[in-house]
């Protein structure tokens, strides 16, 4: 079993860089972005510590409070937890912190996530995701001083939020334990995106602990 | 004869108080130009601004470019001439489009694209698109899901000149490349056809019978590729579309298709007319000039409450 674990660490270090996938070159976007010089991951590592956990460390709110306005008055959590100076037509994403204790995990898949009960009700509350796959632009869309008009095409911002993922997995969830999640406590600073439909909020973290095997 | 000449008259008469009066009364003019309508998409799109900007008292000038910079360049001239106060636009090429766009600033007449970016700000005064890479996210999500994140799969990109087709690879690849079980076997442009796509896919399937998923750029090529699938007897095959076409739609309810990702296309035409509205009545310019329009994923779940690139309620 540890060895089979050793394995998935190393995948997920190297699946990054080693994907299955060849981007189609397009000449246009790309040309534009080498121009510039645009580095995506250079930027990220440039403002994470000194800009993105320091808002997130201010701008978050417990998750069960954050949640529940949110379920009430979008507006007012928007205003409270959220990004001000989002796009008007894209939902609301909220800083949170979210507390408790882990009561399913889905390592199988390379989105691999953990539930996590807040309330104590036995019951989860919120699904965050440890990667090394991590769905969404969470961690770009709850920060005020990232804005579309800054990037030149939507390319430059995508790569700009899929940098934050990786950097996230890079320094943070890749450290996280994968074996035996259930029964453990974990705490996560980080942020949601407000969807319809039934499915758990889908928290991404910027910084992430797990407690001890209990 | 004594009455016809009168009546001559009379018509001359009124031809003449009409001629007077029509500088008055004749409504402004909006330009309103997109590519071919043979993909119903820009039909939508082009639909969805004509009938806004009727119910907000302009004439409409409808015309299509075919993807062709020279040709669009031609139709930008031509609103200018007309004396257009506004032009709603789906350029053909982000970077060809950029003096184009600029040609009618100089003229005093704004532009309001949908759709498609150009790589330039400050000479649209509005880009309003759909947020392509949002959209791809969701719809290679669901293909992961779909596939038990592993087998071969093939991709399927729209045209190279459109700066979605990059935008939505790119998407997909964030998202698929994070599972190195999913390998790509094929990736070839159909350059948004269904025909184009419908032959592609009848190669590739005979050079890799063993895939399991198709992912495609649009609509009518995940259409063309699953009529070659299903011509083939290999309606095992998953595809997933974007768009979020009544074809597909349809495809999806009977079993088809799997899922697309829908555009809201029809709104996005009526908002640029809105804003357009707000600067010739009102000089008032959009807030920010680019504005991105969230993706939804459509699939069995509710494939039914689409109806021309709209969810309903």
């Amino acid at each position: 079993m540890p060895k089979k674990l050793t394995w998935l660490t190393l995948v997920a270090l190297v699946g990054l860089s080693l994907s299955a996938c060849k981007i189609l070159p397009t000449p246009s976007a790309q040309d534009g972005a080498n121009a510039s010089g645009f580095n995506p991951d250079k930027m990220v590592e440039d403002i994470w510590v000194a800009k993105v956990t320091p808002y997130l460390q201010q701008k978050a709110g417990p998750f069960a409070e954050v949640h529940a306005l949110a379920k009430t008055d979008q507006a007012a959590a928007g205003a409270k937890y959220g990004n001000p100076k989002k796009q008007a037509n894209s939902p609301w994403t909220f800083a949170v912190r979210v507390e408790g204790k882990i009561v399913a995990a889905n390592t199988q898949s390379r989105a691999a996530t953990m539930d996590i009960d807040v309330d104590g009700d036995g019951k989860a509350d919120a699904r965050v995701q440890i990667g090394p796959a991590i769905r969404g632009t969470a961690l770009r869309d709850s920060l005020d001083f990232v804005q579309f008009n800054d990037f030149t095409n939507q390319i430059d911002f995508a790569q700009f939020g899929k940098a934050f993922n990786a950097y996230a997995d890079k320094t943070v969830l890749s450290k996280l334990p994968r074996e035996a999640l259930e029964g453990r406590t974990a705490k996560v600073l980080g942020a949601y995106t407000i969807e319809g439909g039934q499915n758990l909020p889908l928290v991404t973290p910027a910084e992430a602990e797990i407690g001890p095997k209990p | 004869m004594k009455l016809t000449r009168r009546m001559t008259l009379a018509a001359f008469a009124g031809v003449l108080a009409l001629g007077t009066a029509a500088p008055a009364f004749a409504a402004d003019l909006i330009a309103i130009i997109t590519p071919s309508h043979d993909n119903p998409f820009f039909k939508a799109e082009a639909v969805g601004a004509e009938a806004k900007a009727k119910e907000l008292g302009y004439e409409a000038l409808v015309l299509v470019h075919d993807d062709d910079a020279n040709k669009q360049s031609e139709l930008i001239d031509t609103a200018i001439g007309r004396g257009a106060k506004a032009i709603i636009l789906d350029n053909a090429g982000a970077d060809a489009t950029v003096a184009a766009v600029q040609k009618a600033k100089d003229a005093g007449i704004p532009s309001f694209l949908i759709d498609r970016e150009i790589n330039a700000t400050g000479v649209a005064m509005a880009q309003i698109v759909s947020n392509n890479y949002q959209g791809a996210q969701l719809g290679a999500q669901e293909f992961v899901k779909l596939m038990g994140e592993k087998g071969n799969f093939v991709e399927l990109v729209g045209k190279e000149s459109d700066t979605n087709a990059g935008i939505r690879s790119k998407g997909y690849h964030d998202v698929i490349g994070d599972y190195p079980d999913l390998k790509m076997v094929a990736q070839q442009s159909a350059n948004w056809s269904q025909t184009e796509a419908y032959s592609k896919m009848e190669s590739i399937l005979q050079a890799n019978p063993d895939i399991k998923g198709v992912i495609s750029g649009n609509d009518t090529m995940a259409m063309g590729a699953y009529a070659a699938l299903a011509a083939a007897n290999r309606k095992d095959v998953i595809v997933v579309g974007f768009d979020g076409s009544n074809d597909v739609r349809d495809s999806i309810t009977s079993g088809g298709i799997k899922a697309t990702v829908l555009q809201p296309a029809y709104a996005q035409a009526q908002m640029a007319v809105e804003q357009a509205n707000d600067f010739i009545k009102n000089k008032k310019s959009p807030e920010k000039e680019k504005q991105l329009m969230d993706c939804v994923l459509v699939n069995g779940a509710n494939a039914a409450k689409l109806e021309t690139f709209a969810l309903k309620n």
